[in-house]
This record gives structure tokens, sequence and C-alpha cells, in this order.
């Protein structure tokens, strides 16, 4: 497939408001109609537009950054029926089936692996990225066993 | 010491994946879960062999931050360089690559921006005396 000529970078600028705007929790109920309209373009254009800068529809963009909030909420401590509402999901069954499809387990599943641990950080834990560089898989058992134990 | 890792935030590291290697065209060197995410690295085949590209998750709010201000402004995540870089874009425009600029000669070198589909601008190069 030929992309379309992007001579202009103000189109791509668009593109990124847009996109802001999908990413907004604020703005949850913006249509993806309203979202073309930030970009200046038609529907039609600004998805097949948007899926060729970004690598997924808005509709699977907005999904995903709802769902990656979603998981720093519950990280918080906030319960599941609250972050289902606060990032826009209106059906408890469709945002868990949704988080289940992304996290590999449900919203209430992945709280309770957070509490299992003492430190539970403002947003999805990794290992840190030293311990990463140095050892590699066998780094990671060793810190997550160590997490674990405290 | 010496430079063995670089990393780049990317939104979603399945679709980096998809596109650090199917796209781009580099080889996937490492890849197993860390923690809640996955440790991915890849690597060009046209070198150097031993230096990774980190595809690390913006999981943290201030990576998402900073990745999005970047790319608002313009402004190149990374860059990679390129010795035949006119071919280069027109193999990637092919598979449906969106580029910010063109080709374009900026003293001793032509630059070129495209999306990475992550959440990233990169810019590609060539220097007037290519290796």
């Amino acid at each position: 497939m030929k992309s379309p000529a992007w001579r202009n970078r103000r189109t791509f600028l668009r593109l990124c408001r847009a996109r802001d705007l999908l990413s907004d929790l604020r703005s949850s109920n913006v249509s993806i109609a309203e979202a073309a309209r930030e970009a200046s373009l038609s529907s039609f254009h600004f998805i097949r537009r948007f899926e060729a800068a970004f690598g997924e529809t808005p509709h699977q963009f907005r999904t995903r950054e709802r769902l990656t909030a979603a998981q720093r909420l519950l990280a918080r401590g906030r319960s599941v029926t609250d972050v289902c509402l606060d990032v826009g999901f209106s059906s408890l069954g469709s945002f868990s089936t949704l988080f289940a499809r992304r996290v590999g387990i449900s919203p209430a599943e992945y709280q309770r692996s957070l509490r299992r641990s003492v430190y539970v950080p403002d947003w999805t834990p990794h290992p840190p990225t030293c311990l990463l560089l140095m050892g590699g898989p066998d780094a990671i058992a060793i810190f997550e066993k160590t997490v674990r134990r405290r | 010491m010496r430079i063995k890792l670089i990393s780049i935030f990317v939104d979603d590291q399945e679709k980096a994946l998809k596109f650090y290697t199917d796209v781009l065209g580099f080889r996937k060197e490492k890849d197993f879960p860390a923690g809640g995410a996955r440790w991915i690295t890849v690597v060009s085949p046209e070198g150097p062999g031993d230096l990774e590209l980190v595809l690390e998750p913006n999981g943290h709010p201030a990576a998402s931050a900073y990745q999005s201000a970047l790319m608002k402004d313009g402004i190149p995540a990374t860059a990679f360089e390129s010795s035949a870089i006119h071919s280069e874009v027109q193999r990637l425009k092919d598979k449906g690559v969106v580029f910010t600029m063109e080709p374009t000669v900026a003293g001793p070198v032509t630059l070129a921006i495209f999306s990475d589909t992550c959440g990233n601008l990169i810019q590609m190069y060539q220097p007037k005396s290519a290796p």
C-alpha cells in the first residue's frame, strides 16, 4: 500500500491533537467524528490517516489508553466499578472482558496481584531497568522473589 | 565502559515489535516477560550486531507525556543512519510508513522523519560521506 503524501507536517500535528483528545479521560464522550473534526478531516480520512500514523484505529487507540489508565487507577486501590466509570466505560461487563483480553487477568485479579507486594507504585510496575540490563531473566526472577518476600 | 543498549519508549510493545521487525527490518534479539511487561530488544541486521534497541513500555505517566510532547513539537525520539536514504524511504513508504519530512539536505547530512506508529518520530539520516 502506498502511503499518502505527507509533505505537510500540519496534518500530522492535527492528528496528534485529535489523538490527545481521544486519550483525555475528561473528554471520554468525544465521538470519533468530533475527533476527526479536530483534525480537520472527514471521519473516513481521519480513521485511515490515524491508523497509518499510529498503527491502530482511533477506536483501538482510545480503548488501549483507557485500559492503561485503568491499570494505573487499580494500582492506586480504586474499586473496579469506579475505575470502569472513571475511564469511560459504561458497562462493567465489557470493561472486564476487554481488560482480561489485554492484561490476561480480570481487573479484580490484577488489583489483588498488586496488593501481594508491599510497594504499589502509581503506574504499572516492572522491574528496574538496571537489573534487566545486567542479568536478564534470572535477575527478574530474583527481583520478583525479593519483592514477594518483603 | 561502552554503549550496549539504547531504549525508546513505545505505547504498545507488541505493536512496536511488529513495526520494528516487519516494517523497519530489524531482528528481534530478546523477548521475555519482565514484571507486568516484556523485555524486548531488536538489533539492526546492518550492525553493529551487539548494539540493542530496547522497546520500553511507556507505562510511567511521565514517559507518555514526554513522548507526546516531543511528537507534537516534531522532535524525533532517536535517529537511525542509512547508507541509501532515498531507496530506504521509498521502501518504507511502500509499506505504508508515514513521513512528516521528506528526504531533505541539511548541511552535511540528508535527513527524513517518519512516525514509528508507537508514539515517536524517528529521524533517518545519511551523511554525505555515507559508510
